[in-house]
């Protein structure tokens, strides 16, 4: 067995890896990463998943019923971190089967992977808490500058973390940004991970203080210039998992089941078949029983 | 049920090149485009250059040995403000890590940390319903008599049925009855006409301290302006040292009250919640003082948390074991996997540690926080010096 294969075998018993492994699997990653575009073609069938945000044995559930991969091909939008309490594992395996199966399972920014965001919505402590350094963040944050902004799959459907920028009217104009770098305050890359779909008309201001609220009319005009059938993205709660608007031209997937350990939502993924045919997984948080307990820390340093 | 919501996540404040699109604060909405400097990045997070990961990974110092030898947060006594008077419409100040270097080696700093630490001293091994001086003086009465007007508030404008966001539109209506009205609450505490100008300074201490209806959430900074709105008041002479006991048992019990009645009701977003990392998705300071509360406790101990009986028995009488209770009551799953720092300060031994402890991480993680503080608000009672 391969170190890789070893290692992912640990992270799926949710187990880290050392440090000094991580950043070897960030090395081989960021080798992969690079040479993918910031519109990634991806083929059908294909299974899209929406925000995970460190809830480790609820993606466990995703893979229960989406199937492993790499016989299941896999989509995810991005906010592999933050918030839950396992980002660090999450990301890592997430990761390692990048690194393993590269075809196989396409990861696309979001929102959260991010040094500043990471800093103030939990990751940072994570890596703090169960490293005692940073050097873990700093490995992970390097890597999240190479993860992709967008994917097309077989040319018809869009996907992309959070939503439209004003910036934006073709494909051909996310291809040109230069994506390696922090996810900027404004600008088409950072809208892309920022934006929501909302009842406007046109373009409104974001309540969350970056991207924007972009209408129907919006996306109807960029699925037609682009030749697409319809965007999918991921980035907000939605209560059944997931959600069409503007007449089945936008879907929302939302894939952290009971969110926060406390929204009572379901998780969904979104099946596609060689055909495109859409067919949506709906699941549940997984039960207390098969949550590992988490190891006893010292109390932080505040209390000793 | 009060959830937070991924939809309104909410970037740091941004840097300076903003021009358009303008920001908006994460907090209360205001543009952020007049920030000078880009305040998130503390010394040990560099701004947002493109790094190649070959470059070796910088370690941050262990602040470890730092912080166990910091100082505890010790009480000091509010200094009396002096006529003449000079009340002013207070505003934000701070931005960047000098700011709160600045504001912590100032007077103001220094006696604001330490009447927090003195309302915790105050209620040392003190239960909720110990008995506290009746007729309760008057600005307690009219502290409380507030907070029963804005809980009945709530009775009165029902959360509204709604799909697309998390936070209930209906809490924006809650708030703005709360502008329209806060000027007429404050003046109800100001005995004289001598102290009536302070309305304009007290104000919005007061409208900062239940959230933000903007962004329809709640989080550790506005609990601290609700203490820097006593502050002002103890500052004034309207609130004695003698009075701190009743202050922390009755008043800020019953603020906690409301806050709780609000977020649950509203379901409002935690303001800038470190997930599970956070001590709470969006107080404080009833740890501090509920650990106070606990101190030589006979047999509850801080692992006493686990037991179920005593959370169920003692939450009426103790604030920590309420928060706890709270926590457990909306939170599904292991408890050390939603509430990791909870649960391992269960591990300490002594309340009097867990207090100290939670007094020193007060001061570093919301006092000295640029995201948190840089809606700190600043007049002539809280000075920015």
């Amino acid at each position: 067995m391969s170190d890789l294969d070893r290692q992912i075998e640990q992270l799926k018993r949710c187990e880290p890896l050392k440090e000094s492994e991580v950043k070897a699997l960030c090395l081989k990653a960021m080798e992969i990463l690079v040479e993918e575009s910031n519109v990634q073609r991806v083929d059908a069938p294909v299974t899209i998943c929406g925000d995970i945000h460190g809830q480790f044995y609820d993606m466990k559930e995703l893979f229960k019923v989406g199937g492993d991969c790499p016989k299941t091909n896999y989509l995810f939008l991005g906010d592999f971190v933050d918030r839950g309490f396992y980002s660090v594992e999450t990301f890592l395996l997430l990761l390692a089967l990048k690194v393993r199966y590269p075809d196989r399972i396409t990861l696309i920014r979001g929102n959260h992977e991010s040094r500043q965001i990471t800093q103030v919505y939990g990751f940072y402590d994570e890596c703090l808490r169960k490293y005692g350094s940073v050097n873990v963040w700093r490995y992970c944050t390097d890597i999240f500058d190479y993860l992709s902004l967008s994917a097309l799959i077989e040319n018809k459907i869009f996907s992309v973390h959070g939503g439209l920028s004003p910036a934006i009217t073709t494909l051909d104009q996310i291809r040109t940004i230069d994506r390696k770098q922090e996810v900027p305050h404004d600008g088409a890359m950072c809208d892309l991970l920022w934006s929501d779909p909302e009842d406007v008309d046109g373009w409104g201001l974001s309540p969350r203080g970056a991207g924007y609220l972009f209408g129907g009319n919006v996306v109807t005009s960029f699925n037609h210039s682009n030749n697409i059938d319809y965007i999918c993205r991921a980035h907000q709660l939605v209560m059944e998992g997931y959600k069409w608007m503007f007449n089945n031209q936008i879907v929302t997937v939302w894939s952290a089941p009971n969110y926060c350990y406390r929204c009572g939502n379901v998780a969904a993924i979104l099946v596609l078949d060689e055909n495109l045919d859409q067919q949506f997984t709906v699941f549940e948080a997984a039960p207390h029983e098969s949550r590992g307990v988490p190891s006893k820390k010292p109390a932080p340093d505040y209390f000793l | 049920m009060a959830d937070p919501d991924p939809s309104t996540t909410c970037p740091p404040p941004s840097s300076a090149s903003i021009s358009s699109p303008p920001t908006f604060c994460c907090a209360c909405g205001a543009p952020t485009a007049a920030l000078s400097s880009p305040p998130a990045w503390s010394d040990s997070s560099p701004p947002p250059v493109y790094r190649p990961i070959r470059a070796p990974a910088i370690n941050a110092p262990s602040a470890t040995a730092s912080i166990v030898l910091s100082p505890v947060p010790q009480p000091l006594p509010v200094p009396p403000a002096e006529p003449p008077f000079r009340f002013e419409v207070p505003s934000k100040r701070i931005s960047s890590p000098d700011d709160i270097r600045r504001f912590h080696a100032s007077a103001a700093g220094r006696h604001f940390l330490g009447f927090i630490a003195a309302l915790s001293h105050s209620v040392r091994g003190r239960k909720l319903s110990d008995p506290v001086p009746s007729p309760l003086p008057g600005t307690l009465s009219g502290l409380l008599s507030i907070l029963q007007t804005l809980a009945r508030w709530i009775d009165e404008i029902p959360p509204l049925p709604h799909t697309a966001r998390y936070g209930n539109p209906a809490y924006r209506s809650w708030h703005a009855r709360l502008s329209d009205e806060g000027r007429g609450l404050v003046l109800s505490l100001l005995p004289s006409d001598e102290l009536h100008p302070a309305v304009d300074e007290l104000l919005p201490y007061l409208l900062d301290s239940f959230g933000n209806a903007y962004r329809i959430d709640y989080g550790t900074g506005h609990e601290t302006n609700f203490a820097a709105f006593l502050y002002c008041l103890a500052r004034l002479g309207l609130i004695k040292e003698e009075d701190y006991p009743a202050l922390v048992l009755r008043a800020f019990a019953a603020y906690l009250d409301l806050m709780r009645r609000l977020q649950t009701a509203y379901c409002l977003e935690p303001a800038g919640s470190h997930g599970v990392w956070g001590l709470d998705d969006y107080h404080f300071l009833p740890f501090i003082f509920g650990s106070a509360q606990l101190i030589d406790h006979k047999y509850m101990k801080p692992k006493s948390i686990h037991n179920q009986d005593i959370l169920d028995n003692f939450s009426n009488e103790y604030m920590y074991l309420a928060c706890v209770a709270f926590v457990k009551k909306v939170k599904k799953g292991v408890f050390a996997e939603h509430s990791p720092m909870l649960d391992d300060i269960s591990g300490v031994p002594t309340w009097s540690k867990v207090n100290s402890g939670m007094l020193k991480m007060y001061k570093v993680e919301v006092l000295e926080k640029v995201p948190i503080m840089q809606h700190f608000l600043f007049g002539s009672l809280i000075k920015w010096e």
